[in-house]
């Protein structure tokens, strides 16, 4: 009996000594080992452009493929494995002129070919980027080196689509020899190559020694690893221990301190998204404009961005962000006005026992918006229910149309028709409320065949009145995203998508 | 030994049972797996195929029928959002959660048997006040706090021991015990805290026996009379006990998976629930149905060593 009493005080000293000893060791970093960490906010369902759905996905996309065109840091569209394009006077056909030096991560070439098949299978019905892709009437390959790709209209949008998953170039090879495994073994021609992945942990890349980008487009990192890290919080101590190197999410409450971090810093950057919720407009309840109006007029914007958002968000009521194009002054939110919404919904016969509940996720964010709202509306007269779902069951009563309103956010694109279309055209899938205003379908219609900038921000413009008007959606904010990056991490190039482009970031002490 | 063949077979109802209600509870869920999986960009004719490819569209007890098929040849499936087979899924998973169930219940009994015992042993003292104190925070303080604030004292304050960074046992035993130390410290202390009470009022029990006053009539030691004589015979409700947490723990540790960034199985479970990922949930609830089984197995085999007048089979008399 005494030898087991001896032997547990002798184990525990062990794993003491174990413990502290090696401990020590990790702090010393004095050179780099070419690994670059980077956390996600969610583990990337499925790693292939064309099933995509996920922003976090997106995020492992920038080192594994290239698209045909980029966008660069103020948000215009440059070259990438596009050199040059020509747009015929009718916007009807498309020439892009590729580069010939690039090969896929599996040695195969990238070619006019690979663009075509990459298209065509974009266009299938099983594909996540059909809506994106559904105006094209043909792609085919004038040589190697030139693709040429025929709409059925005009389509303004199309270049910016380019930029993003629909432009991702995928190993023609690859998509073949492993079909609906491809996204286990993704082949791209980016800057990194896919190694590993752990589900639910993380995916590590590795640089690619043939990449096309050479200088200051060469990859820099020996490897990347994208740790998933679901709650902010648990990214932000992963932070300031150095288990990570960039954190793709922090927690906004707590902004202030990291300013005058020692081992870190931040970088507020805002998003071309936007955030609200839906009403239903085929219930009784919201039937009228005038109800839906004062319940708008209720909201004190400002507030909650400060509040519920510690500031790190823009208050709007449009779906425009301001760094698109289409972005006027009018996003600017007007103060609340309780006086003009009790007489609203006094004529609209609402003044007394109006109740509806809004429906929400789990995110404490959005928890704290919906009690603010309650208040809010509580000095309309309204009663205000909150229910709390798992994003699944959300999407599901939004398809349904099983709410009365319903909190759903866009993460934005470059184009402001793709932050719209499918969300408030009439019947389009994501048009959860039912809106449907012949007005304002045919002002998207005319919009998205226009080839002139400025006739296209006008009729957006206008877009954006009648929506203000109508309210079937209450814009409330355009988010922005809180990325934390140690102090020796260096360059990092903030994307107008949010995208972290890990080819030019790397490590130094200097 | 007849009667350990009877039990393993009277687990498959049991199994049965449970896959039966899975399937159901999961089919239940509002939502499908395609709207999941694809999320609020995809077209209705993405989601409309991608649940046909999955076989939602099939009735209910042919894609039971079909699944049960698939077990019967060893097969658990493939995960609906990107087809990987269960089976690997699980295999990635699992060894981290077992290595954190243990490490949690080693450290639960380090501090648990002492104190217990020791309380046991000076009833109404101080030693019994300063352990039965140590045992109410155990209980009351929330395992993810403890966590947190153990990462930030150790991994962010000292820098002795990683935030995060699950290393396989395999791969590296250094790195992998400094990643898990943290963890298993956490919920072990949790669970060290219900094992100490049954531990204290168990041996209480029996320090009231007879054979107990006869021990220290004839002269043993009081180590020998509690570690000997007394802890032993005290055992049983503790094994019950232990058994019950270990069980739990399994998927019962997302928590905890979530805060130290291990990639365990618990949180594979949380995680395919809310992606719908009904062939995983499956899979994966029906490795937990063979675990618990399986532990209850051991605990009452454990008996047979612990209490010889207990045996597993029927004696003929």
């Amino acid at each position: 009996m005494i030898r087991k009493t001896q032997f547990i005080i002798f184990f525990m000293v062990l794993l003491c000594l174990l413990v502290s000893g090696c401990g020590s060791q990790k702090t010393s970093q004095n050179e780099w080992d070419g690994t670059l960490k980077i956390s996600l906010r969610a583990d990337p369902p499925r790693l292939d452009p064309c099933y995509s759905a996920a922003v976090v996905d997106r995020f492992v996309f920038q080192g594994l493929f290239d698209k045909l065109v980029d966008l660069d840091s103020t948000g215009k569209i440059v070259p990438m494995l596009a050199e040059s394009w020509d747009i015929s006077s009718d916007g009807l056909v498309y020439t892009l002129h590729l580069r010939h030096d690039v090969k896929f991560h599996d040695g195969t070439d990238f070619n006019a070919d690979a663009v075509v098949f990459n298209i065509n299978e974009g266009r299938k019905k099983e594909s996540n980027r059909k809506s994106e892709l559904t105006f094209v009437n043909d792609v085919k390959a004038l040589n190697d080196d030139t693709v040429q790709i025929t709409l059925k209209k005009p389509f303004s949008p199309f270049m910016s689509v380019l930029t993003d998953r629909a432009g991702m170039i995928r190993s023609p090879e690859a998509v073949k020899k492993y079909g609906v495994d491809f996204a286990r073994h993704p082949v791209g021609t980016g800057p990194f190559v896919f190694v590993d992945r752990l589900k639910g942990d993380s995916i590590t890349l590795e640089k690619n020694p043939n990449y096309w980008g050479k200088g200051d487009k060469a990859p820099k990192a020996q490897r990347i690893i994208y740790k998933i890290i679901e709650d902010p919080n648990i990214a932000l101590v992963n932070l300031k221990s150095g288990q990570i190197d960039f954190a793709d999410y922090l927690p906004f409450n707590q902004i202030e301190s990291y300013k005058t971090d020692p081992v870190f810093t931040v970088s507020d950057e805002p998003t071309l998204g936007f955030s609200g919720f839906y009403l239903n407009i085929k219930k009784d309840t919201f039937a009228d404009t005038r109800v839906r109006k004062a319940i708008e007029l209720l909201i004190d914007r400002d507030a909650i961005v400060k509040v519920a958002l510690s500031g790190v968000a823009t208050p709007g009521r449009t779906a425009y962000a301001p760094m698109s194009f289409a972005w006027t002054d009018f996003d600017k939110p007007h103060k609340p006005d309780i006086a003009q919404a009790r007489q609203l919904l006094q004529e609209a016969g609402k003044d007394q026992g109006l109740s509806f509940s809004i429906c929400t996720d789990t995110n404490p964010i959005n928890g704290t918006l919906v009690q603010m709202l309650q208040k809010m509306m509580r000095d309309g007269g309204i009663d205000m229910q909150i229910e709390k779902y798992d994003f699944g069951t959300l999407l599901a009563k939004g398809k349904k149309g099983s709410f009365d309103a319903l909190m759903v956010s866009w993460s934005g694109r470059i184009d402001p028709d793709q932050n719209i279309y499918t969300w408030l055209y009439s019947d389009s899938s994501n048009n959860y409320c039912k809106y449907n205003n012949p007005e304002f379908d045919q002002i998207l219609d005319e919009a998205r065949v226009s080839l002139d900038m400025d006739k296209r921000k006008a009729l957006y413009s206008q877009a954006s009145e009648i929506l203000d008007r109508d309210i079937p959606y209450v814009f409330l904010y355009h988010a922005h995203n809180l990325y934390g990056m140690r102090r020796d991490v260096k360059g990092y190039v903030p994307s107008p998508d949010g995208m972290v482009k890990p080819v030019s970031m790397y490590k130094s002490t200097d | 030994m007849r009667n350990l063949v009877f039990r393993l077979v009277s687990a498959i109802p049991v199994l049965i049972l449970v896959s039966v209600m899975v399937f159901s509870l999961l089919h239940l869920l509002p939502g499908d797996p395609a709207t999941a999986i694809l999320g609020n960009e995809a077209s209705p004719e993405a989601i409309a195929a991608l649940n046909e490819k999955l076989g939602m569209n099939k009735p209910i007890i042919v894609q039971y029928g079909d699944w049960v098929y698939n077990l019967f040849h060893g097969n658990l499936g493939n995960s609906m959002v990107d087809n990987t087979p269960v089976t690997k899924l699980i295999a990635q998973r699992l060894p981290a959660t077992l290595e954190l169930t243990v490490g949690a219940f080693v450290v639960a009994i380090i501090i648990a048997l002492p104190s217990g015992i020791l309380s046991a042993a000076r009833p109404g003292t101080w030693i019994d006040h300063v352990c039965t104190f140590i045992s109410m925070l155990g209980m009351s303080i929330p395992h993810f706090w403890l966590g947190m604030m153990m990462i930030l004292f150790f991994a962010v304050k000292l820098g002795l021991l990683p935030a995060s960074g699950y290393v396989s046992l395999t791969q590296d035993p250094v790195a992998n015990m400094e990643a898990m130390i943290m963890p298993m410290i956490a919920t072990g202390f949790r669970q060290s805290a219900v094992l100490m009470r049954m531990v204290r009022s168990s041996m209480l029990d029996v320090m009231n026996a007879d054979y107990i006053r006869t021990a220290v009539a004839k002269g043993l030691s009081e180590r020998a009379v509690l570690v000997g004589q007394a802890l032993r015979n005290a055992m049983i409700p503790v094994v019950t006990t232990s058994g019950l947490l270990i069980a739990s723990l399994l998927g019962g540790l997302v928590i905890t998976e979530t805060i130290f960034s291990i990639p365990g199985f618990g949180k594979l479970m949380i995680d395919s629930v809310f992606r719908r990922d009904f062939t995983t949930v499956q899979g994966s609830i029906l490795i937990v149905a063979v675990f618990v089984i399986i532990v209850n197995i051991i605990v009452d085999v454990l008996y047979t060593f612990i209490d010889p007048r207990i045996k597993l089979d029927k004696e003929d008399k």
